[in-house]
């Protein structure tokens, strides 16, 4: 029983008409237009028997091959081809099911006729459609977890998504978050299964920096699974953000090309500061520059991560860290926030604890990079900078003493670590270099910290720090 | 008229292969003989700049250093600046007197001028040659930049910011594009599975289209080499005969196959060639 005419081939969102019947199903409405393809809403027709559950609602995916040249026809086919392969092979819950698959033969519908059907699971709606009314931190949590699972078992059974997106993942009627889209899945190949072969194809904001530079060869573009990585620390990104990419510019051209001024060491990674601290640094682990710093980052470890994070974290009172509504800068790849902030009404310096006998061999003053910190007295909590316990460990929240210092704060120093861990600045300076500072009132027992060389404008004359022995956590 | 002498520069020796392609642009001096002046001939220099980068130029000096050096005194010390912003670059001319000319060799004619102290002008060509005026002649260097998008020809219509996109693609009115038709042409006929015609096959089949009647064997090489590193950045199998014809055809060789395969070229595309003449016609199959 077929709908009323279609009035036109080419309005190609429309291409089956409502109550238009293909085998077991019956279409609804149009749902929308991708590459290739259009969705359609589908349920299983009257009078037949739901064989699993989860048919009676269908989506089915058209890819009309009428008018097209053999080439076009075959890259259709192939994009087919892998959706079926891939959906034959995998059956998860974090991964949309592929239920049947067919091809219509309509001699009297040119335009119908030798299309494939793909009957999907459906979904209500993607995650692209939830990023701009933003997310809640514990609902943000649910939906990474959800998609790291669908992730960690597509990587687990040897397969690369390959195009991974917010218009790929689709959130379920009872919320839950699935992976879709299958038609650039690559099944890892290679002696030890590291890599496998994509057509050259991808969506320009979620490509990793790599993939700019890559080659084409003979079986198409080199893909490891840290590409998906890498998509999901953007997406991550987006969705703590607002749908905000992690990387400026106006056109997926202009985020391409910084992708890779970050990726060449040219430009730091400027994460929003709307991200929570947990998210933002797992954001920036996902978009480490290479694929081998991205390695050790694999869907099942960031699982494992993500259920092992702090409570303090997990629990709303971590969301109170300061929030700017601008874009905040920030330390490259590693997260820093103005936890534990206090007030310092009565700044003195001289005799600190740590060598009240011992008037310090040089004097330096704290230098803040942002400018509207520099021109205010008032101790602002946002303007406050943070000093290491210690040097040669990332430098985070749980590595910083509870004093505060100010622009313009000037602190006796000890001596001078040539190669503790690299900071990079708001305006972009690079230094590995550390000043050890003594505290002007004990903290925490002690009477020293750390200041980056980025902070200070000063170089005073001071001898070389002995290797600092490690620190257990304060 | 062109006069290019006496390039220095700090990349001048350029690192290809897997990890040596880069996107952004590409800055390419010829280099030219040694002059009258005693002066040894500068060498072709080519430059690759990536997203942010910037390369000045200039006749420099101990205290202007620039990284492409155009020796002509009429020319400014620094005389301007490239910078690769997005997927193009742009120019800023430093002159306070003079006009630069980028020139779209592919243009029929089309030409942007960028007036003195000029900040940034965008330029929009993916193949350009700036000029700079000199006392009695020019002094002029190339700008490629293959980063330049283009939608794929079967995508929907509307929002493409999101969508997935075929990462290669090509300007499909470029002269590479045609000659890269023109390679392919015999497989899409059907006519040689094997074969991929030659450089003087290339120059003879496109002879009659009307942008191609100067075309020549040199450039067309040129082109290939173009599409194979920049564009494609193809990793052709390693070829084992030493010799550079052999390499030659192995690229040509692989660019013709992995176009076809992921449709880059396609049927529809014969229609940019002339048609053929009988005499093209029963060349047929001889390719090789």
């Amino acid at each position: 029983m077929h709908g009323p005419a279609d009035t036109s081939g080419s309005d190609r969102a429309e291409l089956l008409p409502p109550g238009y019947r293909v085998a077991r199903w019956e279409v609804t409405g149009p749902i929308g237009a991708g590459g290739w393809a259009t969705v359609h809403a589908g349920r299983l027709a009257e009078g037949q028997e739901e064989g699993v559950p989860g048919e009676e609602s269908v989506a089915l995916k058209v890819l009309p091959t009428a008018g097209l040249s053999p080439h076009q026809a075959r890259k259709v086919a192939e994009t087919a081809r892998r959706e079926v392969e891939f959906g034959r092979a995998s059956s998860h819950p974090r991964l949309i099911r592929l239920l049947d698959t067919f091809v219509l033969a309509e001699p009297e519908r040119p335009h119908l006729d030798g299309a494939i059907v793909l009957v999907m699971e459906r979904a209500e709606r993607s995650l692209r459609d939830l990023l701009a009314t933003g997310v809640s931190e514990a609902e943000g949590a649910r939906l990474v977890t959800e998609i790291c699972e669908g992730l960690a078992q597509l990587h687990r059974s040897g397969w690369v998504h390959g195009d991974l997106k917010p218009d790929n993942i689709l959130l379920m009627a009872d919320g839950s978050a699935k992976l879709s889209d299958f038609g650039l899945v690559t099944q890892l190949t290679g002696t030890h299964g590291t890599h496998g072969y994509a057509p050259p194809m991808g969506t320009f904001d979620y490509l990793p920096p790599e993939r700019w530079k890559a080659p084409l060869g003979e079986q198409g573009v080199e893909i490891r699974p840290s590409a998906d990585i890498w998509a999901l620390g953007i997406t991550v990104h987006e969705l703590f953000a607002s749908g905000a990419s992690p990387f400026p510019g106006a056109t997926p051209m202009a985020r391409g090309a910084a992708t890779q001024e970050y990726a060449d060491g040219r430009a730091p990674l400027r994460l929003d500061g709307a991200l929570p601290p947990f998210w933002r640094a797992l954001a920036a682990d996902c978009l480490a520059p290479t694929h081998s710093a991205r390695a050790p980052h694999t869907a099942e470890s960031l699982l494992t991560r993500i259920a092992e994070r702090p409570m303090s974290q997990a629990s709303p009172a971590a969301r109170a860290a300061p929030r700017r509504g601008r874009r905040r800068a920030a330390f490259v790849a590693l997260a820093v926030c103005a936890v534990g902030a206090t007030l310092w009404p009565h700044f003195t310096h001289g005799t600190g604890p740590g060598g009240p006998n011992a008037e310090p061999p040089g004097r330096i003053k704290v230098f803040n990079a942002e400018q509207s910190c520099r021109g205010r007295s008032d101790r602002n909590a946002d303007c406050s900078l943070g000093l290491a316990i210690d040097p040669m460990r990332p430098y985070t929240v749980d590595n910083v003493v509870a004093t505060r210092v100010w622009h313009g704060d000037e602190l006796g120093v000890d001596c001078r670590l040539l190669l503790g861990m690299p900071i990079i600045d708001e305006a972009d300076t690079h230094s590995a270099e550390w000043y050890r500072v003594r505290l002007p009132r004990a903290d925490a027992g002690r009477g020293t910290a750390w200041l980056p060389a980025v902070r200070t404008k000063d170089h005073p004359s001071v001898p070389d720090c002995p290797a600092p022995t490690p620190t257990p956590t304060g | 008229m062109v006069r290019m002498c006496n390039v220095r520069s700090e990349c001048a020796s350029v690192t290809r292969g897997e990890e040596g392609a880069v996107s952004g642009v590409v800055i390419h001096l010829p280099g030219c003989r040694g002059d009258a002046q005693g002066e040894p001939g500068g060498d072709a220099v080519t430059l690759r700049l990536g997203p942010g980068e910037v390369a000045r130029f200039g006749r420099g000096s101990a205290t202007t250093p620039v990284e492409l050096r155009l020796d002509d005194e009429a020319i400014s010390r620094l005389a301007g600046e490239i910078r690769v912003t997005d997927d193009h670059w742009q120019l800023s001319n430093l002159s306070a007197t003079q006009s630069y000319l980028v020139e779209n060799p592919e243009g029929a004619g089309e030409y942007l001028r960028v007036p003195p102290r000029r900040a940034g002008a965008p330029i929009p060509f993916e193949f350009s040659r700036v000029v700079l005026p000199t006392r009695n002649t020019t002094v002029s260097f190339q700008v490629f930049a293959p980063d330049h998008v283009y939608l794929d020809p079967d995508g929907p219509h509307g929002q493409w910011g999101s969508r997935t996109v075929t990462a290669y693609s090509l300007d499909e009115t470029a002269l590479y594009f045609l000659i890269l038709v023109a390679l392919c042409e015999p497989r899409l006929r059907d006519e040689s599975p094997v074969a991929v015609p030659t450089t003087p096959q290339i120059v003879d089949r496109l002879g009659n289209h009307p942008a191609c009647g100067r075309l020549t064997a040199r450039a067309v090489s040129s082109h290939i080499d173009y599409l194979a590193d920049e564009k494609m950045r193809i990793s052709a199998p390693a070829e084992t005969a030493p010799r550079r014809e052999a390499r030659r055809n192995g690229k040509r060789e692989a660019i013709v196959g992995l176009v076809l395969r992921f449709g880059l070229v396609r049927e529809e595309h014969l229609a940019l060639l002339p048609p053929r003449t009988g005499a093209a016609g029963q060349e047929r199959g001889t390719a090789g």
